[in-house]
């Protein structure tokens, strides 16, 4: 008999810290000796991931507008800090050398008076020597794809609504097939920065006709963004792109590989949509696969279904 | 860390630095890195969107007030996770001691979950699979709350954060020895009130 051996009980009590991997060495090893020998505690060590695995699917993910509103009300806040050590926002962020001109015009009880004279002979010349400024200043947006795009809205009008971080921030509007609204769009939907502004600009775009670009940009989010909401949408907005080759690769690797559930469910449930053939054979492969490695008992279930549907083995041989 | 993940290449020691020297844009640039993952930490800890929106305004308000005393003795993540997670007990503790039944709203309709109202990812359409997330969702969040605020956290910052328990025991002013028994203790209780779920 060995004196190191566990009891069932004791195994069972170190299933969830082994599958964390927080257990030591010889810990560990004291369970996977436990377990080659015990049949029921095998069983209950799957039941245990299962478990573990429900509680995967019912992680939060804060909504990106919360997410906006928060940000929004910090600034604003932030604004009324008076703070020793931490200035104000530097003078570019507040709008450029007018603000500074303003700024330094307006600070001192002293220049005050001279700073109106000069207002006032500033707006006169100005109003004559400034060109026209129309709704839009179309050259300097042939330049913003070169500039950050920090928030996109959608209106009710059907408008969309881009905020631009250029020398100082503006609005610049079109209409969803606009290749101007386009290109700040799938620009925006891979700031590293914000993964409220990537899912929201996904939105958008998958609202309208899709070019390549944008079924490529959405291949890249799923396959690459660390944001599991921007990967739900990215997957939303490939519907109309179930059929195609490299979209099916990418939607079987999410399958196969995302850490998040709910994307592995929304990538199974649109690889195996029935679109008037049948469903596509080409899955039996990725669900066999999947069988063999998947802990959630809904995503077995499921592949287990579409598989007797096809009438194909649910192991690799 | 987290600035990897992002993919971006920022120091982050120089943005620290140009913050404490009053750099305002630096600062909302950390922000920006960090602010993500402490709306969703508290988010999942308060369930409420209205305590999360008041626990991420309150914590990034104290890193501004304190940004100038931080002496790079920990990763300014270890730093402001513990400012997040002491509001976030605070809060949960406060909870306790009334009894609230927070994440419950009355409608006209009947109790509605907060969380239910959040836009969170829930792919579900499928009738068996609601059924099968629904009810264990229901009894998951009966466990948590039986959970020790103490517990409660240690659980959320390994499963849903994916942090390792010796970076928990810094945040929570620990050992990693004294994490890992808490997270034992928490886990204990889950598996005796669910065991016979799955």
């Amino acid at each position: 008999m060995n004196n190191n051996a566990m009891t069932c009980a004791q195994a069972r009590g170190q299933f969830w810290l082994l599958q964390y991997g927080e257990l030591s060495f010889e810990e560990e090893e004291r369970v996977e000796t436990h377990l080659d020998g015990c049949a029921e505690c095998r069983a209950a060590r799957e039941r245990s991931k299962e478990l573990h695995a429900g509680f995967d699917s019912l992680a939060v993910e804060p909504a990106a507008s919360l997410l906006r509103e928060c940000r929004a009300n910090l600034t604003a806040r932030l604004d009324l800090e008076p703070l020793p050590g931490l200035k104000r926002r530097s003078p570019r962020a507040h709008g450029g050398w007018w603000e500074q001109f303003i700024e330094a015009l307006t600070s001192g009880f002293v220049l005050r008076p001279a700073g109106a004279v000069a207002l006032l002979a500033l707006g006169f010349v100005g109003a004559r020597l400034a060109p026209s400024i129309g709704p839009l200043a179309t050259a300097a947006i042939d330049e913003a794809g070169m500039s950050r795009v920090r928030d996109v809205q959608a209106a009710s009008d059907g408008q969309i609504h881009i905020i631009v971080d250029e020398t100082r921030q503006r609005t610049v509007s079109g209409t969803p097939g606009d290749p101007q609204i386009q290109t700040l769009l799938l620009n925006a939907a891979r700031d590293p920065n914000d993964p409220g502004l990537r899912e929201e600009s996904l939105v958008l775009l998958n609202k309208q006709a899709q070019p390549t670009e944008v079924r490529d940009a959405l291949v890249y989010a799923l396959r690459h963004d660390e944001n599991a909401g921007v990967r739900l949408k990215a997957i939303e907005g490939l519907k109309g792109f179930a059929k195609e080759p490299e979209v099916r690769g990418a939607l079987s690797e999410a399958l196969l590989g995302d850490a998040n559930p709910g994307v592995r469910m929304r990538a199974i449930d649109l690889l195996a949509a029935d679109s008037g053939g049948g469903v596509d054979r080409q899955i039996i492969g990725t669900l066999q696969e999947l069988m063999s490695r998947e802990n959630n008992a809904y995503l077995r279930q499921r592949s287990q279904r579409i598989l007797e549907t096809l009438n194909a083995s649910t192991e690799i041989y | 860390m987290a600035l990897e993940k992002t993919g971006l290449q920022v120091d982050e020691a120089a943005l620290i630095r140009a913050a404490q020297q009053g750099d305002r844009d630096a600062f909302e640039q950390l922000v920006r890195v960090y602010d993500q993952s402490v709306l969703r930490l508290a988010m999942n800890l308060l369930r409420s969107p209205e305590d999360a929106r008041d626990a991420y305004q309150e914590a990034f308000l104290r890193v501004y007030r304190n940004l100038g005393n931080f002496r790079f003795d920990c990763s300014f993540h270890t730093w402001l996770y513990r400012i997040v997670t002491n509001l976030c007990l605070d809060q949960i503790r406060k909870r306790k001691v009334r009894k609230e039944e927070a994440a419950v709203l009355a409608t006209g309709e009947g109790p509605l979950d907060r969380m239910d109202m959040v836009a969170e990812q829930r792919a579900d359409t499928d009738p068996e699979r609601s059924l099968f997330s629904g009810q264990l969702r229901r009894r998951i969040k009966d466990v948590l709350e039986d959970l020790t605020p103490r517990e409660r956290m240690v659980f959320e910052l390994r499963h849903y954060q994916g942090l390792r328990l010796r970076r928990i025991g810094e945040i929570l002013g620990t050992s990693e020895e004294a994490a890992k028994n808490c997270l034992f203790r928490a886990t204990q209780k889950m598996r005796a009130a669910l065991g016979d779920f799955v």
